[in-house]
Formats: C-alpha cells, sequence, structure tokens
C-alpha cells in the first residue's frame, strides 16, 4: 500500500531532503547560482508555470501578466535587484515609443528617437563599458582613476537591442507601437529570450500577441526537437569540453604541445557553437511551447563557402539586427557618414602606435598594421566604383568593429570584429574580380569544399582571439600552433589521453556538418514517436544532462614528449 | 489544421519526461564518462608515488583518527633556544617552526650587515611552480630587499621552458633526459635539480641556448657557469657570445665540475657539446656573487619522494659551490588525487626525503611548504577536495617531526573553499582546473610566503637583540606538551 510516509521516503531518496531553508533559496536571487534552462531548479519552475499557463490559454491579460510576472522573477533571480532597472528602462523607451509615434513633426521625432538611443546606449555603455574605457584611458594616459564596482546585469546587451529596435521601427514607421503597457512589457521582458537571445524584431513579435494562442502538434515536435538538441549542444559538449580541455590550455597555452594548442582551437570553435547556438534553441523551443515563434538564430555556420555567408548563419538575429539599424543608420552602401569614417579611423590609428610603439623589439607588429591599412585601402581602391565601395567598406567595418566589441568590454573583441570586417572586405573584392565564383554559380564539390575549409579556419583563427583572456595569450596560442611538427605518434597519445573530449569533438563536429537529409530523417523520425515514447527520449537527455553535470573533470594529464 | 490546443499533451511530455528521468537515474550509473587511466610512457608520473600508494593498499586504514586529532592540533611545541635564540611556543594548529629556519636567518642577518655576502634558496617544487611562477617572486622579494641578481641555477631542458619568462631557454631536439621522476638507476647521478643531460648525438650539434627575460634584477645573464658530473673521457664546449666563439674543454674528474663561460654579465649565449656524450651535464648557474639567489627546481607531476633517491655525495658536491642556506619543499597535488585520505605512507617517505636533504646539505634549513587549497566537484557544486586537511596536516606532521619550518599554503590563501574564489574571482587567480596558480596568483602566492618568512625573521632579529650572553645550548630540541587545551580544529569537509 502506498502512504504518505512511503511517497515521502521515495522523494528523499530521490531528490533528498527538502528543507524550508532549501525551498527559500528556489525563490531567493543567488549570483552563484544562475536560473539557466539546464538547471533542475528551471525544470521544476517551469512545469508549475507551464500547467498554469495552459489554463491561461484563452485569456488575454491575464496571461500576459503572468507571463511577465514570471518572467520578472526569472530575471530576478539571475541579476537579483537589477529586474527594476529593466522595469526602469522599459518605462522610459514605452513612454519615449509613445511620444514619437505620436509626433508629426519628422525634426521633432528624430530628437525624440536621438534622445532614447543615448539613453539607452548609456545604460549599456555604462553597465558593460566603463571600467573597460576607464582602464583603456589609465593605460594610454598614465591615467590613475578609479575602477567602480559595476554588476553586469544579466543580458542587458540582449533587451537593450530589442528595445531600441522597437523605438526605431516605429520612428521608421514599419510597426505601430502596441496598444499598452502590458503589451510592451511583454515583448521586452518575455523570458525564453531575455537573456541570451535570440534578439527578437519587434515586428517579428507583436503580431503574435494579437493572434490567438494556439500550440499544434508539429508546433510541439519542433519545440522538443529544438530543446533535445540544445540541451546536448549546450551542456554536454560545449561544457565538457571546455572545462577538462579548452579552459586549462587557454589558461596557460605555453605550458602545452602545438598540436593541443591546435586542438584546444578547434574545441573551441565548436564549444562556443555549442554553447552559443544550443542556447538559442533551448529559447526558441520554450518560446514556442509556450505558442510564440521566434526566428532560427545559427543555420549550421561552419559549413558556410565565404565569410560572408558565415555572417547569414551566425547569430543571425544580431548580425541583422546590426545591418539594419548600425549599418544602415550609418549610411550602409549609400553615403558615408562622420561615425562610419570615426571608428575604422580610430582603429587603424590605435593600430599604426602599437606597431610604433613596439619597434624597439620586432618589427613584425608594425608590418602588421600598414598590411592592415594597405589590404583595408585595397578592398576599395581595386574596385571599379570606388567611392561607392569606399563608403561601404568602412561602414561595414565600423559596423563589425562595434559588434565585436558588443561581445566584451575588451580588445581582444575588437580585434576580433576587425578581423572579420576586414574578411568581409576581401571577400567583397574577391567577388568583383571572380563573379562567377558567387555561391551556386558554377561551383563544383571541390571548389565547394575548399571554401568551407579555407573559411572555418578563418573563422577559427579568429575565435583564437575571442577566447584568450588577452591579446598576449591569443599570440602565444598562434606562435605555439605555429610550432607543430608532424608527429602522429605523438598526437595518437594527445589524443588517448583526452579521449573522452576528442570524442565528444568530434561527436560535435560530424553532427555539425551532417547532412541536411539526415537530420530532417532524425526529425521525421522523431514527430512519428508516440507521446510516451517522446516523453522517455526526453527524460533520457535530462539524465544525460544531469550525469554530465554531477562528473567531476578529468584529472590532469602532463605529456613529455 | 488542427485547432484543437495541444497545451495539455505538451506539458504531458515534459512532466513524463520528468517521471522518466527518476527512472533512468535509478538504473543508469552514475558517471557519464569513464575515467579513463592513461597508460603511456609519455605521461608524466612519479614512479615512486605509484609504488607508495600500492604499498600504502595493503597497510590498515582508519581507526579513529578525528579524537587524536582534535587533541593533537591543541598539542603545544616548544622550543629550546639555538645559539640563544628561543621562539616563543606555538600550537600544532598554528605550527611555522621559525625556530628551525634559524641558520637561514642568520646568514640572512649576516648579509644584511655585509651586502657582499650570500644567501642561497633551493626551491623544489611540482608543476605549481613550473615556468618560475611563485618562486620568481618569492626570488625578486627577496632581491628587492637584500639584493642580488640573477635566476640561479637552471637545468639544461625542461617541459616548462617554454612557458619560463625569466629566463628563455631554447635547446636541441637530440639532449638524452633523464629525470628521478621516472628513472631509477641513471647512467650517472641526478643533479640538484633531480635530471641528468647527455649531449649524446654525435651527428648533429647538440645545444642549449639561454637569453635573459624581463624580470626585475634578472635582466642579465649573471656569470654563467656550467655544472656536469665526472666522466672517464674529455669533451669540448664551444660558447656562442655574439660574434665570438669561445672553445672550452670538459674536464669531468671530479663528481662535480664548473666552467665559467665568461665573467659579468650578457644578454645571451649558446652552448654547443662537442664529443661529449659520456658527460652528466647538469645544467647553468646564473648569478652576481652576491645577495639572495633562489633557484628553481620544478618538476611537474612530483610528489617530492623521488628526492630521497638523491646521491648525498654528488649534493654536496653542488652544495660546495652553491652552499645553500634553505631548502624549500612545497609538493602535494600531485598526491591528491588517489582517493585516499590516510597519508601516513607520504609522511614516512617525506620524512626520509628531509633526511635525505639534510645529509646531503649538512646544516642547512628546511621549510615545507603544504598543499594549497584545491577543489573538486562534490554534487554538481565546486568544494574544497576533502583530501586536501588531511595532506596537509600530514604534510605539518612531518615538518615537525623532521624539524623543519611550515608554511601552510592552504589556510594561508584562504582556507576552505578558497580556491573557488580564486578562480571564479575577477580578475581570475587561478585557473579552471580548480588546482593551479595564474601569473598574478602566483605572484599573491609568492608574497604571502615571503611575508611569512620575513615575518619569522623579524621576530628572529627582535630576539636576536634581546638574547642573554651565555650561549649554552647550541642543538634545537623540540618538546612537547600534550596536556594543554585545545584550539579549533582545522575544518573537514566530508
Amino acid at each position: 500500500m502506498i502512504t504518505i510516509d512511503s511517497i515521502n521516503n521515495w522523494f528523499v531518496q530521490n531528490f533528498g531532503e527538502v528543507t524550508l531553508e532549501q525551498a527559500k533559496s528556489w525563490f531567493i536571487y543567488n549570483p552563484e547560482e544562475k536560473l539557466l534552462f539546464n538547471t533542475g531548479l528551471f525544470l521544476g519552475l517551469f512545469l508549475v508555470f507551464y500547467f498554469v499557463y495552459a489554463f491561461l490559454r484563452k485569456t488575454f491579460y491575464l496571461r500576459l501578466t503572468y507571463v511577465i510576472l514570471f518572467s520578472l522573477f526569472f530575471y530576478y533571480k539571475s541579476s537579483g535587484i537589477y529586474f527594476l532597472l529593466l522595469l526602469l528602462s522599459s518605462v522610459v523607451d514605452y513612454g519615449l515609443s509613445q511620444i514619437i509615434y505620436r509626433e508629426a513633426k519628422d525634426s521633432r521625432k528624430k530628437i525624440y528617437l536621438v534622445i532614447s538611443v543615448i539613453l539607452n546606449l548609456g545604460l549599456l555603455g555604462y553597465f558593460k563599458y566603463m571600467n573597460f574605457m576607464i582602464v583603456t584611458f589609465n593605460d594610454m594616459f598614465h591615467g590613475n582613476y578609479q575602477l567602480h564596482d559595476i554588476f553586469l546585469p544579466v543580458g542587458i546587451s540582449f533587451y537593450t537591442f530589442q528595445s531600441m529596435s522597437y523605438i526605431i521601427e516605429i520612428y521608421r514607421e514599419e510597426i505601430k507601437p502596441t496598444k499598452n503597457y502590458i503589451e510592451y512589457l511583454f515583448f521586452v521582458s518575455f523570458f525564453p529570450q531575455l537573456v541570451a537571445g535570440p534578439i527578437v524584431r519587434a515586428k517579428d513579435f507583436l503580431p503574435q500577441i494579437y493572434q490567438k494562442l494556439n500550440l499544434t502538434k508539429q508546433d510541439v515536435n519542433n519545440a522538443l526537437f529544438l530543446i533535445i538538441g540544445g540541451l546536448i549542444k549546450k551542456t554536454v559538449i560545449s561544457n565538457y569540453i571546455s572545462i577538462n580541455f579548452v579552459d586549462r590550455v587557454f589558461d596557460t597555452p605555453m605550458n602545452y604541445t602545438a598540436f593541443e594548442n591546435l586542438m584546444a582551437s578547434y574545441g573551441y570553435a565548436i564549444q562556443i557553437y555549442c554553447d552559443f547556438s544550443g542556447y538559442s534553441d533551448m529559447a526558441i523551443g520554450i518560446a514556442l511551447l509556450l505558442g510564440f515563434k521566434l526566428p532560427a538564430n545559427f543555420r549550421t555556420p561552419y559549413k558556410s563557402t565565404s565569410i560572408t555567408d558565415f555572417w547569414r548563419r551566425w547569430h543571425i538575429s544580431l548580425s541583422t539586427w546590426l545591418k539594419d539599424f548600425l549599418y544602415i543608420s550609418i549610411g550602409g552602401n549609400r553615403e558615408g557618414t562622420f561615425a562610419g569614417f570615426l571608428f575604422p579611423s580610430l582603429f587603424f590609428f590605435g593600430l599604426l602606435l602599437w606597431g610604433i610603439s613596439n619597434v624597439n623589439e620586432s618589427f613584425i607588429p608594425l608590418g602588421i598594421a600598414f598590411g592592415a591599412i594597405v589590404l583595408f585601402s585595397l578592398t576599395f581602391l581595386l574596385s571599379k566604383k570606388r567611392h561607392q565601395t569606399l563608403v561601404t567598406n568602412f561602414n561595414l567595418f565600423t559596423t563589425m568593429l562595434l559588434g565585436g566589441l558588443w561581445h566584451g568590454a575588451g580588445a581582444q573583441f575588437i580585434v576580433w570584429g576587425a578581423l572579420h570586417g576586414l574578411a568581409l572586405a576581401v571577400h567583397k573584392m574577391f567577388m568583383e574580380f571572380f563573379p562567377s565564383k558567387k555561391e551556386g554559380n558554377g561551383s563544383n564539390f571541390l571548389w565547394t569544399f575548399f571554401s568551407i575549409v579555407i573559411t572555418f579556419h578563418f573563422v577559427v583563427f579568429c575565435w583564437i582571439f575571442f577566447r584568450a583572456r588577452d591579446f598576449e595569450t591569443a599570440l602565444q596560442v598562434i606562435n605555439n600552433i605555429g610550432q607543430l611538427t608532424f608527429e602522429p605518434e605523438q598526437w595518437q597519445t594527445i589524443v588517448s589521453g583526452y579521449k573522452n573530449v576528442f570524442l565528444l569533438m568530434l561527436f560535435g563536429y560530424v553532427w555539425h556538418f551532417l547532412p541536411e537529409v539526415i537530420t530532417s530523417k532524425m526529425k521525421f523520425v522523431f514527430d512519428k514517436t508516440p507521446l510516451i515514447g517522446k516523453a522517455i527520449i526526453l527524460g533520457f537527455v535530462y539524465w544525460i544532462v544531469y550525469a554530465t553535470a554531477v562528473a567531476g573533470s578529468q584529472p590532469f594529464i602532463y605529456f613529455q614528449f | 489544421m488542427n485547432t484543437k490546443s495541444y497545451f495539455f499533451q505538451s506539458f504531458a511530455i515534459v512532466a513524463l519526461a520528468f517521471v522518466a528521468f527518476i527512472g533512468f537515474k535509478q538504473i543508469l550509473p552514475d558517471k557519464i564518462f569513464p575515467d579513463s587511466k592513461v597508460d603511456s610512457k609519455n605521461v608524466l608520473i612519479d614512479s615512486l608515488l605509484l609504488e607508495s600508494v600500492a604499498n600504502d593498499s595493503l597497510a590498515l586504514k582508519g581507526g579513529n583518527v578525528s579524537e587524536n586529532e582534535k587533541k593533537e592540533a591543541g598539542e603545544k611545541i616548544t622550543f629550546n633556544a639555538s645559539e640563544g635564540i628561543e621562539f616563543p611556543s606555538e600550537t600544532f594548529e598554528n605550527y611555522k617552526g621559525y625556530q628551525y629556519l634559524i641558520s637561514f636567518y642568520d646568514k640572512l642577518y649576516e648579509l644584511e650587515k655585509n651586502p657582499q655576502a650570500k644567501v642561497r634558496i633551493a626551491y623544489y617544487g611540482d608543476s605549481m611552480t613550473d615556468g618560475d611562477l611563485i618562486v620568481q617572486d618569492v626570488r625578486s622579494n627577496y632581491q628587492e630587499r637584500f639584493g642580488g641578481s640573477g635566476v640561479g641555477f637552471v637545468p639544461i631542458t625542461s617541459e616548462s621552458a617554454a612557458s619560463r619568462a625569466s629566463v628563455k631557454s631554447t635547446y636541441s631536439k637530440n639532449w638524452k633526459t633523464q629525470s628521478y621522476l621516472n628513472v631509477k638507476n641513471p647512467a650517472s647521478p641526478f643533479g640538484v635539480n633531480g635530471h641528468v643531460f647527455f649531449a649524446n648525438n654525435k651527428a648533429n650539434t647538440t645545444w642549449v641556448q639561454y637569453e635573459a627575460g624581463l624580470n626585475k634584477y634578472a635582466t642579465t645573464l649573471e656569470n654563467p657557469t656550467l655544472f656536469y658530473g665526472r666522466s672517464t673521457r674529455k669533451g669540448n664546449v664551444n660558447f656562442i657570445i655574439g660574434k665570438d666563439t669561445l672553445r672550452k674543454s670538459l674536464v669531468p674528474g671530479n663528481l662535480v665540475n664548473t666552467l665559467k663561460v665568461t665573467s659579468g654579465s650578457i644578454k645571451s649565449f649558446k652552448a654547443n657539446f662537442i664529443n661529449s656524450d659520456s658527460i652528466p651535464i647538469y645544467g647553468f648557474n646564473f648569478d652576481n656573487g652576491s645577495g639572495v639567489h633562489v633557484d628553481n627546481f620544478s618538476q611537474r607531476g612530483n610528489s617530492g619522494l623521488p628526492i630521497s633517491m638523491f646521491n648525498a655525495n654528488v649534493m654536496q658536491g653542488f652544495n660546495n659551490n652553491l652552499k645553500y642556506d634553505l631548502i624549500i619543499l612545497h609538493y602535494g597535488t600531485n598526491v591528491l588525487n588517489y582517493g585516499t585520505k590516510n597519508y601516513s605512507w607520504y609522511e614516512k617517505g617525506m620524512t626520509k626525503v628531509v633526511n635525505k636533504i639534510k645529509e646531503s646539505f649538512p646544516g642547512v634549513s628546511v621549510l615545507i611548504i603544504s598543499t594549497a587549497d584545491k577543489s573538486t566537484k562534490y554534487n554538481m557544486e565546486m568544494k574544497s577536495d576533502s583530501a586536501v586537511v588531511p595532506l596537509m596536516k600530514s604534510q605539518k606532521r612531518y615538518a615537525l617531526d623532521t624539524e623543519s619550518g611550515f608554511v601552510n599554503l592552504y589556510t594561508l590563501m584562504g582556507g576552505d573553499g578558497s580556491m573557488v574564489k580564486w578562480v571564479d574571482e575577477s580578475p581570475a587567480k587561478a585557473n579552471k582546473d580548480y588546482t593551479h596558480f595564474n601569473q598574478r596568483g602566483a605572484k599573491a602566492i609568492g608574497k604571502l610566503l615571503y611575508d611569512q618568512l620575513n615575518k619569522g625573521y623579524e621576530q628572529y632579529k627582535v630576539l636576536r637583540e634581546n638574547r642573554s650572553t651565555d650561549v649554552n645550548k647550541r642543538k634545537t630540541v623540540r618538546k612537547t606538551n600534550t596536556d594543554s587545551v585545545s584550539v579549533t580544529k582545522d575544518s573537514v569537509d566530508e
């Protein structure tokens, strides 16, 4: 007979004793334990939330308010008191957007827009870049300014951009504002994409609010498929290889062999893809379970045949945001603006200074600086439409520089953006000279293969700067890889030493490069699986996530060759 | 299109999956990734350590340790005066053993009075001090205060040479290296750093090149001097300094021989070894002849036990040239991962090591540095490894038993949970392996070590001033007193 005691015993056995203290901790902000989608706590909270949500599906404001409250709680769990910042900036943005919409005069509209952009970027700038600017200033002018003790509110980069898209789209008269603040707050605070994207555009999202909430069987299939894939990518592949291999090598690259450095670079490429796209997939899947369709954020980016192609497949919501609101705002391919010339000029000037200041030790930095400037100049000097290409390339370069900086406050992110910007410009020039090589145009298998390999390796090279703690560490990794010699026996020993890590990396890459026919076959089989089967599959994935989370890190291995 | 809402089915799947998960959790194993044991000649593992661990599993374990430990923690340790200097009594809990560093402090004092004098420290360690981490900071702290320049003794090859910034060394690939880590019977005895190198290749030249780094007090190579061992046949070496080549012959008559490359300081040089394949080569020493010099003898994977294989006669040969005043033994990281919390075998082994040190370097002071904090995942959370405190205690025990000074690095860096903090801090001070410090952390550790040693020195100077004129008792003897009150116990995370 099942008694309450026996249920209780079973519960304690499986989950451990739940004390009041613990139960309290589920609802209180803890900076050490963020509420991520791949945690057990999120699963528990979501189950309760979702059950009630299903009952509210036919209501409107009640449902919106319910989701807003959960979203704010979700944000509070990640950032504590800073959920008030989210509320505050949403009130201001909503107010300004109403004013812009009602204002008839274009010039005044523009003033309000500028105010809102300054406010939004000002907040983002303070929280994210203040200390970086102080450090840079101190370094350059031997200043002595104290660093501020600034907490970086989670997801501020994402929701700021999302909020800005709403205002700019209203200014451009692409959308109508929401009927009231509740609807707007629902859009800005929607928890699935709140802290790590995708950056949802107002014009894609707002219409869905007003539609009758519906969830088809196919939606659920898609959602579960995304969540399962996301969980595996994020918690199994990404987390495991980073802790057990990639982090170690990037911490002290000189302590590892050239081969280990090379593999860590490949490892980081698959790690960051799995981390980022895995979390995005989970966000999209969870939104879908709630009846909202968010656009895809990653389309197997390492299959790209060119760097331009890469940026159409990598973090799509960010790259389209940057294109629509930054690139086009500073002139796009139409005209040159002050801002469009300012940042690239500053960057190249800084590069030259770096080259000159190192001239006593080596001429290489100066050579790199000159090389970069000459290369960038050639990308428009060689063009037939010289003026237009110049403008386009400067604006493109600005977009990539600032896009790089968006990822984090640090010089290495700027370098990363600059490398991509330069590559985009070079690729455009290449296309002008060899128009036949345009994708799909007379391309054969070998050429496609070659293009993918080149593009992939360029991207991996840039990731080194993105991942390294600082510029010096990045150079150490690159130098170390440069010492690589062909020693298959040594490689074999290393591979067997890090067997689990390398198997997971292989799994990640094979999965990534799997032809779409196979992935859609897998999806087809999953769709046909009965409800209970899907539950078992999902449950098994939960177990994998759990088992990986409790796995300790591999002990250290030192090789001597 | 299906207009029927699918919400409840969707909820059912997620909820059922949760039930399925509970089921899976019960039937499936806890670990998804097996701990793969790497079996390869290329992995650095301390062979003496493996033997000791294997023997230990036969010995009896357990017993009611905690009661004894409580008693031990409060154990009062008093010292007998040495040359009229007697440090105040200590508890086991807070044992530092400055008393046993007096001969080192004497030499420092002498140096402070006469800047031409010399003090030399050998710092033995494992991967924690790889690439001269920590040691270079201890060195520069000492040289800042007492003078001296140069990086000390540097081996020929080292797996961490590339990561060492205090002196850059590159070498040809054809050196034959034997390390006390995994070789029991070397072709010639190991040198002071536990290695012996042979320029074994007749077809191609075997070379090593040194270039001064950028560290303060080590921007040049001071009086570079080659150390090599005994052999029946002579050999030659060409030193290339700038455009000049100096040809010198190696006369391997003694157990330890030296050959000065040049007097004064240079930026870099290269040494080509010619027809010297039978001669054991040990390394180069760089010091300016006065002040404090600290040698870094780090070896990845080392537990410290291999030092017991040192040949005392050879070490005395080194000591006649280098004249050590303090030997630091900084180990522990590599004995944390064997699932044991009973370290009596390690205590026994390391006691032998310290005795070997005392035999090799007569009259030298010995300082034991305990393991640092290290974290391991317990139930999804990183915490201090439960083996850290037992190991630290056993290290304290052999420090006390062998009359050595002691630095409790674990409490010095913050005690329980401190490694997690050092890793998570921004900017981070330790690596994501929750074991090793990075540059920034190593600098902090170097300072902490120096500060503790220096505190003892300042106290020594006060005691020296106040000492009574009669210097009867010349030998230090330890008395223990177990009847005093107990003090708080070190926390053990079980």
